[in-house]
């Protein structure tokens, strides 16, 4: 039954993906009344999610975002989601842990920040995270800290780009493994979720799972957190946190159906992802007395390599990110900060030929030719630390939104360590491709994943929120998302953004219960 | 049999097919057969000058002078143009979308006209070629090109161009593609392992 706008919820939740639903679930659990308002649609997978990349560009944050600096971050497919779920509708469920160094990269570098925590308080909502989103993967992992748990289910198979990538591993002497992916190998069934499908090797999961073996947040955390008495409000846009004379916040303002409407509560999660979480607070000028809401915007390298092979690979079959290497994580040649994964990857047409359009600016018939060996391209693909800079930051334009409110301007220049990053991983990957016998190899360089822009730390002078990720300023405000990372880690995120909301749910509960 | 086809190709009607069977879900089935059978539209967002122009241009980009079946391209841009949708991002030092495309047009005909003394249209398939080449690496003479970011805006136009092309199902027969049968899940996965509704490339 849904509550009162009038009536004092214990808790909002702006934001329903990595972030909010598991956070949602939590507190629901615990037995608070709990609202979550989501921008976006509730979507039905089955009758929502044809296999077509145009069809599920709606899942996709399209609301226009200005990329600044010199290497100009792209938005929407590339990032952020919408609808119930956000995000995690459109992951392509890569799963790996942190390892205990990507937190302390200040100390070993001199460099960048420190978490405020240590890896030991990470690790077991990895194990629970894992478990309950049924993680696919080998046992034991090959790299980090011995598990004390086995992934959930053993793992997926190994399409064509893995099965390429582990042949030019095995001959360049690169360490691999099959990737850990929440996606099930297996029929999964969890009290208060359902039973949910093995996965069918669609390979379609950079949009939204249609048999919902893919662990996104609307067929996981989220049914869990209705099951406890969670309300979902989707399409609720929110536009303003009301602060009381006392200085806390006592309502959040949204729009839904064209019309505004006012949730009194008692606490604010803001777990709206990188962009949106810095907006929302900028727009209302809250929780920055430390001036650091915005900053520190941080994106992974992300550099892809690309080629083509006689064999058959029809690249849109299985899970795109079969086989991993962390071998890379702490490289002996290094000339950069941190590390980097490797990562085999499937794709699907359009974004592969629009990709090569702007990577290798080929046209007309070259470009004809260039698509027709589709079936024969596989990739390998980084994923490295950032460090956080000054240069790179988030600031409202002058420009407005269909709603009246300022876009965000974002500004990105990789530093002198993700080029170095960057043109390591360019050696090692076209070694690979060679030694695995590929013609015609390219690559595209990217970022992916924004991270930063609302640092945890223990100093209320250079950091938004505390190690708990609640607002140094505002008490009954907290953060969980990925705007809190004080370091943007060499693995995907989403993992530790769901490991970090149970852990900042566990700390307000003692705190406050 | 033309010239065309002595070249490798994978045989026509392959996704065509598959729409018509389970193979497909009916989510799938019908996002792709109201592609395919879209009726043509006029434009509502350029003028008839500016869209003859850019269709033009996104015929050099991707050409189609052979298809049996076109695939409206410029259509889909000035569909979007219309709706004043986005992909959720620009470049900020472009202007708006919708005056992006309307200037950088100006911006190739005026290039044409400084190099060919002509209008684009009237240029044949080499030079207009040439012209886009010019903007591509931003060496196109004209003023527009002073103020717009002329290889910014040949990607992005190129990147919707492309995105609007290979998302019709003709064109994803023609690389071979068929990703949306995928109800009875894959099960050959590995290299060269292929299952029955895969196309095979022919040289016939």
């Amino acid at each position: 039954m849904p509550y009162k706008t009038s009536e004092i919820v214990d808790a909002v939740v702006i934001g329903t993906g990595a972030g909010g639903a598991p956070l949602l679930a939590r507190l629901a659990q615990a037995g608070l009344k709990v609202v979550a308002l989501e921008a976006g649609k509730q979507w039905n997978p089955a009758h929502d999610f044809p296999t077509d990349e145009k069809a599920q560009a709606k899942l996709f944050w399209n609301d226009e975002r200005l990329s600044a600096g010199n290497d100009p971050i792209p938005f929407g497919s590339n990032n952020s989601g919408t609808g119930v779920g956000g995000s995690t509708l459109h992951y392509t469920a890569y799963t790996p842990r942190a390892q205990p160094d990507d937190l302390r990269i200040r100390t070993e570098f001199g460099v960048g920040e420190d978490w405020p925590f240590s890896f030991d308080q990470l690790e077991p909502y990895y194990d629970e995270v894992e478990q309950f989103l049924g993680v696919s993967g080998p046992s034991p992992y090959p790299w980090g800290p011995a598990r004390k748990q086995a992934y959930a289910l053993g793992p997926l198979p190994v399409n064509g780009a893995g099965q390429l990538m582990e042949r030019g591993c095995k001959e360049v002497g690169i360490k691999t493994s099959p990737a850990a992916n929440a996606a099930l190998s297996a029929g999964y069934y969890q009290e208060g979720v359902g039973h949910r499908p093995a996965c069918a090797n669609r390979g379609f999961c950079q949009a939204g799972c249609n048999i919902g073996a893919k662990a996104s947040m609307d067929v996981t955390y989220i049914p869990l957190a209705v099951h406890y008495g969670a309300e979902i409000r989707p399409e609720c846009f929110v536009t303003q946190l009301v602060k009381s004379p006392a200085g806390i916040l006592s309502e959040v303002v949204y729009m839904r159906n064209g019309q505004e409407e006012r949730q009194r509560c008692r606490f604010v999660f803001l777990c709206a992802g990188t962009i949106e979480t810095a907006r929302l607070l900028l727009l209302n000028d809250l929780a920055n007395s430390s001036g650091q809401v915005g900053r520190n915007v941080m994106a992974h390298p992300g550099l892809q390599i690309w080629g083509e092979f006689d064999e058959d690979i029809r690249p849109y079959k299985g899970i795109p990110g079969a086989l991993i290497s962390e071998d890379m994580h702490r490289p002996a040649d290094a000339d950069f900060v941190g590390g980097y994964l490797l990562q085999s990857i499937g794709v699907m047409p359009v974004t592969y030929v629009s990709q090569m359009a702007r990577g290798r600016g080929l046209w007309g018939q070259d470009l004809k030719r260039a698509a027709l060996a589709y079936n024969h391209v596989a990739g390998i693909n980084i994923l490295g630390d950032c460090l956080p800079y000054d240069h790179n930051y988030l600031e409202l334009s002058d420009e407005k939104d269909i709603r009246g409110l300022p876009k965000p301007r974002i500004y990105f220049s990789n530093g002198e360590s993700e080029e170095r990053m960057t043109a390591h991983a360019n050696k090692v990957m076209r070694a690979i491709w060679g030694a695995a016998g590929a013609r015609n190899i390219w690559a595209f360089p990217r970022n992916a994943h924004v991270i930063g822009t609302c640092r945890m730390g223990n100093d209320a002078s250079t950091a938004v929120v505390n190690a708990n990720g609640q607002s140094f300023d505002i008490p009954n405000l907290y953060i969980s998302d990925n705007s809190t990372f004080p370091s943007a880690l060499s693995v995907n995120p989403a993992l530790t953004i769901m490991a970090l909301a149970l852990r900042t749910a566990d700390r307000f509960l003692e705190q406050w219960k | 049999m033309s010239n065309a086809h002595m070249l490798p190709h994978y045989p026509e009607g392959t996704v065509r097919t598959l729409l018509t069977t389970d193979l497909v879900t009916e989510a799938t089935r019908q996002a792709l057969t109201d592609r395919l059978n879209a009726p043509l539209r006029e434009p509502t967002f350029f003028s008839a000058d500016d869209f003859a122009l850019l269709d033009a241009v996104c015929n050099r980009l991707i050409p189609q002078d052979e298809q049996e079946k076109r695939i409206p391209v410029a259509e889909g841009i000035d569909e979007r143009l219309s709706k004043n949708t986005t992909n959720g991002w620009r470049y900020d030092s472009m202007p708006n979308d919708g005056d992006a495309f309307k200037l950088g047009l100006k911006g190739i005909n005026e290039s044409a006209l400084v190099i060919f003394q002509q209008p684009f249209l009237n240029l044949s398939g080499d030079q207009q070629d040439q012209i886009l080449k010019a903007v591509q690496v931003m060496e196109a003479p004209g003023e527009v090109w002073q103020n717009l970011p002329a290889d910014r805006f040949f990607e992005e136009l190129l990147a919707e161009a492309v995105e609007n092309y290979y998302s019709h199902p003709v064109a994803q027969e023609e690389i071979g593609y068929v990703g949306m049968a995928d109800t009875p899940g894959w099960k050959r996965l590995g290299l060269n392992q292929l299952e029955d509704r895969e196309p095979r490339m022919a040289t016939d």
